[in-house]
């Protein structure tokens, strides 16, 4: 029975990973010794700077090229990449905000059914790939939107890839998706939650 | 025909055995030691004869071993021969410790010859790639050997060998079925050593291990364990003594993970039954997977909880009531306060009913609270920017589809349509366009805090005490730093400071496919910068102004006698436009060159270039020497005679001496 409602499904941005320049070059070790939330490593030539309010994590280099990880949405992770400019202006730098660029975003997905990874993968070969012994999810490569899905037995997914074509990748994956769940695990299910 | 010089005859007798070539005419030799091209025939120790020669493959690029030259690639063998033989050995020296049969052993040399055509082996330690190839072998042939195993014998990361082996299967095309654990219970179970009974055990593990699939603990989980687990099992049940310690360590797991498979099993119902029963019945029900039964159960509790959170709300609730009946009847009772104090005493009953009347509203289920909730997140949120419709499609991903609201999922997949996606995304590209934000760099201010950014900044107090701690900290690292420069300025003084350049990584240039010799030499220019010297352009226009034409070619070779006689004269270029000084240094420079690319044109055209040109060097102007080999061009004004040579495609022969095979020596002493 091919029921006709449609229903949300949560797709959650956890993580939006994010680049820009400076423009001039950074001195690492005064932003290293003046910085309250800033942890200096020489050996690797980095410094990770860690803002509280967008929940951000940043790499700077000493040549002016920040990376920004951890924010969840794309608007944060620009309001932290500034935020964190801002700072570094007021160290005493000269700042120029150029080239921001986000560059990675992270979702997770629920569906609520589960999926057997092995009929899966062996219906989506060569997109679809699966090895037990050394990742317990079967990952799925999206050639032209360049993003990977990861799925997991119990339904989750993990979408990464490039932002915007996150949505539509989902898209053109849930019609592959449903062809896999419909055949197994649909029955099955009515049969627990009923 | 050939002609002989002397008297013009075409009668040439060839005589193979003594090698001559004789004019029958006039009797003048013409040859002398022609280079025979027969099979010729060895004596063997053994007596019997057989042929001389070697084997040359296809496709190898015709390196001639040099006599008494390198000892090291032994003789005739080139780079590539060697590495396959390298790879043969190293394949079959991992087989056999796998105690792999000799098919297996050869379909993984052929895998590792499709890896080096594609390039695969490029950048990455031989030991994995061989590694990875048998492993391939393995799996398409349904061998218990796992990863794990192989990386034990090399004392590799096993996630390292994985990727090597993903990235071989996949630009290899070759499809791995996916592992079975039951491929690997016969195996572990020799290694328990149950002796006799070996053959029970195992059915008993097999009939396990299905049974353990349809109850989803096997997806996505580590074959081995599963198969560990299942022995274990059918080990007790079978009398055995095995622990928990011999199984670990036959099956390579470890036990925080052997003890949860075995907790998995334990929820199934199947672990209910009896022994007898369990080799007689097979149960219909299937369960869920255990992390999904473990992720029900937390929400279980969730929700147990949240009624739990109503309910202290209701008695809350009652409590208020009570509470503000109390404060009433105390307030009759109370003197009035007077004055200020009247206002401030209003406002805290103000505020109190206020609380307890949110308190007491929310009885109508944690769906509106979170609602509710949700929308006030979505609020903020849009308060930085102005994308109302995307604060629309978050508000409907931000629902709520906890809890048993499964039962209103009826198992229908969203459209894109049914979470307004399309709308938002083509909003929000138009908002990209739109949104010129600062390309010049400035940095734009809005919405941020700059007390909060303050607070990031340290005083000068503080950044002392920063640095002390950091130097300390640092230490090690900062002694290396001065070490390294005082080495550094003690080799500069000294004269003997090399300074090293990290080593730029080769860049890869993909194959010219041209159609035509001409579009070939063209990319090949403008690939290669061969020197700064050469006037590109005019090397360009080089093929394209002659048609190739072997008519010329007998004017071309009396212009050749005629040059080399008249050698200092420069001659007027008639057609092909100047190439000047550069032809030495391209003699040069693709002297080394025409051997790798017969193919181009220009190889024939330094060969003829190579042998007219040695003749400046010669003492004598009139005297027709013609050497071949590299020469060291001196005189550069010569070259320029050389540039009719380029018009068209004349063979090296020609070039070299005229239709006569073989060298010309100076007439003059006959």
């Amino acid at each position: 029975m091919e029921p006709s409602n449609d229903v949300a499904l949560d797709i959650i941005i956890t993580n939006v990973v994010s680049v820009f320049r400076t423009r001039c070059h950074l001195n690492l070790r005064t932003i290293g010794l003046e910085g309250s939330n800033v942890i200096y490593k020489p050996e690797m030539g980095k410094v990770l700077m860690k803002l509280r309010k967008p929940r951000i994590t940043a790499t700077i280099w000493s040549s002016g090229k920040i990376i920004c990880t951890g924010a969840t949405s794309e608007e944060e992770a620009k309001l932290g990449a500034r935020r964190l400019a801002r700072c570094l202006q007021k160290i005493g730098f000269k700042v120029r905000f150029s080239d921001f660029k986000v560059v990675n975003v992270l979702a997770v997905c629920s569906l609520p059914f589960q999926i057997r990874l092995i009929e899966f993968t062996k219906n989506n070969r060569p997109i679809a790939s699966y090895e037990p012994e050394l990742h317990p999810a079967a990952s799925y490569r999206i050639k032209n939107l360049r993003s990977t899905v990861q799925v997991f037995s119990t339904g989750n997914i993990t979408v990464t890839g490039k932002p915007l074509t996150q949505i539509l990748n989902f898209q053109d994956f849930s019609a592959c998706l449903h062809r896999a769940h419909t055949d197994y695990c649909i029955s099955k299910n009515y049969s627990q939650i009923i | 025909m050939r002609k002989c010089k002397n008297c013009g005859g075409t009668d040439i007798d060839v005589d193979q055995a003594r090698g001559d070539a004789v004019c029958m005419g006039c009797g003048s030799v013409l040859e002398d030691n022609i280079i025979v091209s027969e099979v010729t025939f060895v004596e063997n120790s053994g007596g019997g004869s057989s042929a001389v020669g070697q084997f040359v493959a296809g496709d190898s690029s015709g390196n001639v071993p040099s006599l008494g030259g390198n000892f090291h690639t032994g003789v005739g063998r080139e780079s590539r021969a060697a590495t396959l033989q390298n790879a043969k050995r190293q394949i079959n020296h991992l087989g056999h410790q796998l105690q792999m049969n000799q098919h297996g052993l050869d379909t993984a040399f052929n895998f590792y010859k499709m890896a080096l055509c594609k390039h695969l082996t490029r950048g990455r330690k031989s030991s994995h790639v061989i590694a990875a190839c048998l492993y391939l072998v393995c799996r398409t042939e349904g061998t218990p050997h796992m990863l794990l195993d192989l990386s034990d014998l090399l004392q590799v990361n096993v996630y390292v060998l994985g990727k090597t082996f993903l990235v071989l299967a996949r630009e290899l095309c070759i499809n791995a079925p996916a592992i079975d654990p039951c491929l690997y219970i016969p195996r572990f179970a020799q290694m328990l050593e149950f002796g006799e009974k070996s053959h029970e055990v195992s059915m008993t593990a097999l009939r396990l291990l299905q049974r353990m699939k349809r109850d989803w603990m096997h997806t996505g989980r580590r074959p081995s364990g599963l198969c560990g687990a299942a022995l274990l099992v059918a080990a007790r049940m079978h009398e055995f003594r095995r622990t928990i310690k011999e199984v670990i360590s036959v099956v390579k797991v470890c036990e925080a993970t052997l003890r949860k498979r075995l907790n998995e099993f334990e929820d199934t119902p199947t672990s209910e039954l009896t022994i007898e029963e369990f080799m007689r019945v097979d149960l219909e029900q299937e369960c869920d997977p255990p992390s999904y039964t473990a992720g029900l159960r937390k929400q279980k509790l969730k929700q147990i909880e949240q009624e739990l959170a109503k309910k202290v709300d209701d008695i809350e609730g009652e409590i208020c009531g009570y509470q503000d009946e109390i404060e009433v009847e105390l307030e009759s009772c109370r003197p009035k306060a007077r004055g200020i104090f009247a206002s401030y005493s209003k406002d805290d009953d103000v505020i109190s009913l206020a609380s307890s009347s949110i308190l007491a509203g929310d009885e109508e289920g944690e769906d509106d609270e979170l609602r509710a909730a949700a929308s006030h997140l979505c609020s903020t949120l849009s308060g930085e920017d102005g994308d109302g419709n995307e604060q629309d499609g978050d508000r409907e991903k931000v629902s709520p589809t906890k809890r048993p609201s499964l039962a209103l999922l009826l198992g229908a997949l969203p459209t894109a349509a049914s979470l307004g996606l399309p709308e938002s995304i083509t909003k929000m590209r138009e908002e990209k366009e739109n949104d010129v934000e600062a390309e010049n760099g400035e940095l734009d201010l809005s919405g941020i805090d700059e007390d909060e950014i303050d607070r990031y900044i340290l005083n000068e107090k503080e950044v002392k005490v920063k640095t002390e701690l950091w130097m300390l900290q640092n230490a090690d690292y900062l002694k290396e730093q001065k070490e390294k420069e005082e080495r550094i300025a003690k080799e500069k003084e000294e004269g003997t400071y090399k300074e090293r350049k990290p080593r730029k990584k080769a860049r890869r240039r993909e194959p010219i496919s041209a159609s035509t010799a001409d579009e070939a030499i063209e990319k090949m220019l403008e690939q290669k910068r061969i020197s700064t010297k050469i006037n590109y352009d005019v090397l360009k226009d080089l093929n394209k102004s002659s048609p190739k034409s072997p008519t010329r070619q007998t004017d071309e070779a009396s212009a050749g006698a005629k040059r080399s006689t008249a050698a200092r004269q420069r001659k007027p270029q008639l057609t092909s436009p100047k190439i000047g000084k550069t032809i030495s240094s391209f003699g040069k420079r693709l002297q080394p060159l025409v051997c790798a690319q017969p193919s181009k044109k220009l190889a024939l055209d330094q060969k003829g270039l190579g042998a007219p040109v040695a003749t400046p060097a010669a003492p004598s102007q009139n005297a027709v020497v013609v050497e071949s080999g590299p020469v060291a061009y001196e005189d550069p004004a010569d070259e320029e005679e050389e540039d009719e040579e380029d018009e068209h495609c004349v063979s090296a022969m020609q070039l070299m001496g005229g239709t006569d095979y073989g060298y010309e020596v100076d007439d003059d002493g006959f």
